[in-house]
């Protein structure tokens, strides 16, 4: 298992193609340090641990946003989401869709 | 059946593989005839990095004098654990759709292979897997029950003899159906009936949905003829999520875990072990939970109801305690036989991360919990805070050993005792 060292400078590697995004690149390096809290079911590198939870990797950041936003309001509700999303604060929920965005994914085979 | 038909019938198995396929495929099953779907699916590798990586990440793990963990197995989304009472294998359930069975042939140190088991059955959420008296295996999924006639000799055939003991949607009722706290256990109980775990869905249930709760036993656990499901019951109530339990074989209680409620801090509230010593008792969900009044929907300002059953131990909040088993071996020290061992997948959301460790609780004399600690930790990394691994579930191996499942790495370990 790749250790979070390796992720951040995945990260910042990401982060490194999209040369305008400095702070965006901040915002993912806060964020892994942050997504510790989404671990256990989402996979530190965004691929989900748990049958029940979507992967994360390389979801657009607005999308991501958006998501923790609405289950923070209450608009949308899961059981976990809505208790996980509660807490955060908007940096927060900008840092870690910065950090899954940012991780580089590959789609390796279509079914046939 | 030709080898054309049968090619023919697999591409429309794999076609419309829907919920009509998987039934058909059961009532061939039942009748003994073969399902047409290609059961020869290739094992899973033992070998390799991913292998090498796991036996580098159980290095870390901290045990007792005398103990040691090995990798046992590769075993993708490995959950709970049934080791076959004659042959050297055993089968371990997944909250996907495979239930595999790990064989060891030689004996070794490690399992030999690992295969999914009866794949034409279609398992949706197969986490719950035990044994009866007789050999009969027990598979309990999200909301169907089947039962598998001494499926440790038939299972290398693919197509194996079913019997359903509950079919398709009526474990629960269908509209009770949640992706939340959805993987039950099972165990047979020493009345010979089938007990199955029913986690109910919500981090806190709504007023509204007790008395169907209660009725049902979502939220409890329920007990059924293991064979048609008749005589169903519902046992114990005022659970919140059991993943987890064990009868203890001296005295027959039945001891379960209980997660614990989410969104109310780090600290609290705690997580729990309980023992039913009678059926129709009740645990306290959604009242309290550990020690610590529910507030959600205003549970606290209700009277705690009178007959609540207090737990035997109290564990660490988030935790979340999932398998358990009591101890039969010889081959662990005095200490350990006729206690229980429990697994703690570790915390979602606890601002530091706890748990992803085995537990001990030894009993006092007269039945009752004595003291918890901690048995083998070591997958949580305490620095970075990062899991290399989350126990789900612990099981007694025939030569005394104890097996370890973990879903986060898809492994099974096995920790021996050389004094």
């Amino acid at each position: 298992m790749r250790s979070l060292s390796v992720w951040v400078a995945a990260v910042l590697t990401a982060a490194a193609a999209h040369p305008p995004s400095t702070a965006w690149a901040q915002d993912a390096k806060a964020g892994a340090r942050k997504a510790l809290a989404c671990q256990a079911c989402h996979g530190l590198d965004g691929i989900a641990r748990l049958p029940d939870a979507p992967n994360l990797a390389g979801q657009p950041a607005v999308y991501l946003e958006r998501a923790l936003r609405t289950y923070r309001s209450g608009e949308r509700r899961n059981e976990v989401m809505s208790i996980a999303a509660q807490s955060l604060t908007d940096d927060d929920v900008r840092d870690l869709a910065a950090y899954f965005a940012a991780i580089q994914i590959e789609v390796k085979a279509l079914p046939k | 059946m030709s080898a054309k038909l049968s090619v023919a019938t697999l591409a429309i198995a794999l076609a419309f593989a829907g919920p009509a396929v998987a039934q058909q495929n059961i009532e061939n099953l039942k009748q003994m005839k073969l399902s047409g779907v290609d059961v020869s699916l290739p094992p899973v590798p033992q070998t390799g990095k991913n292998a090498d990586a796991i036996r580098e990440n159980l290095k870390r793990i901290k045990l007792p004098p005398g103990f040691k963990i090995d990798l046992y197995a590769v075993v993708p989304d490995a959950r709970h654990m049934a080791v076959a009472p004659s042959t050297n294998m055993l089968f371990v359930g997944t909250r996907k759709n495979t239930v595999w069975a790990v064989t060891n042939r030689n004996s070794g140190d490690m399992a030999t292979e690992v295969k999914p088991f009866a794949p034409s059955a279609q398992f949706h959420v197969p986490n719950g897997v035990c044994w009866t008296k007789d050999g009969f295996l027990i598979v309990v999924e999200h909301n169907r029950v089947l039962n598998f006639p001494a499926a440790e000799f038939f299972y290398e055939g693919g197509d194996v003899a079913v019997i359903e003991v509950v079919p398709q949607g009526k474990l629960i009722p269908v509209e009770e159906e949640s992706y939340n706290h959805h993987a039950r256990t099972c165990r047979i109980g020493p009345d010979g009936m089938l007990y199955i775990t029913l986690g109910q869905p919500f981090n806190v249930p709504p007023r509204e949905k007790l008395a169907l709760f209660n009725k049902v036993g979502i939220g409890g656990i329920v007990r059924m003829n293991a064979f048609d499901g008749s005589k169903r019951e519902v046992y114990a109530t005022g659970i919140r999520n059991s993943v987890g339990m064990d009868f203890n074989p001296k005295d027959k209680t039945l001891w379960f875990t209980d997660n614990q409620t989410d969104g109310m801090g780090d600290d609290i509230p705690a997580g729990e072990v309980n023992r039913a010593t009678a059926p129709g008792q009740f645990f306290g969900y959604p009242y309290i939970c550990g020690k610590t009044r529910i507030t959600e929907f205003g549970y606290d300002k209700d009277p705690l109801p009178a007959n609540t059953v207090a737990p035997q131990v109290l564990m660490d909040a988030h935790a979340a305690d999932l398998g358990m088993v009591f101890y039969t071996g010889k081959q662990f020290p005095a200490k350990y036989q006729g206690g229980f061992f429990s697994a703690q997948h570790g915390s979602w959301n606890r601002t530091k991360p706890i748990g992803a460790r085995v537990m001990f609780t030894s009993l006092k004399a007269d039945g009752t919990a004595d003291k918890t600690e901690v048995f083998a930790e070591g997958w949580l990394d305490d620095a970075t805070g990062t899991y290399r691994g989350r126990p789900v579930d612990v099981a007694v191996m025939k030569d005394g050993s104890l097996l370890v499942s973990d879903d986060f790495a898809g492994a099974l370990y096995r920790i021996t005792y050389q004094p």
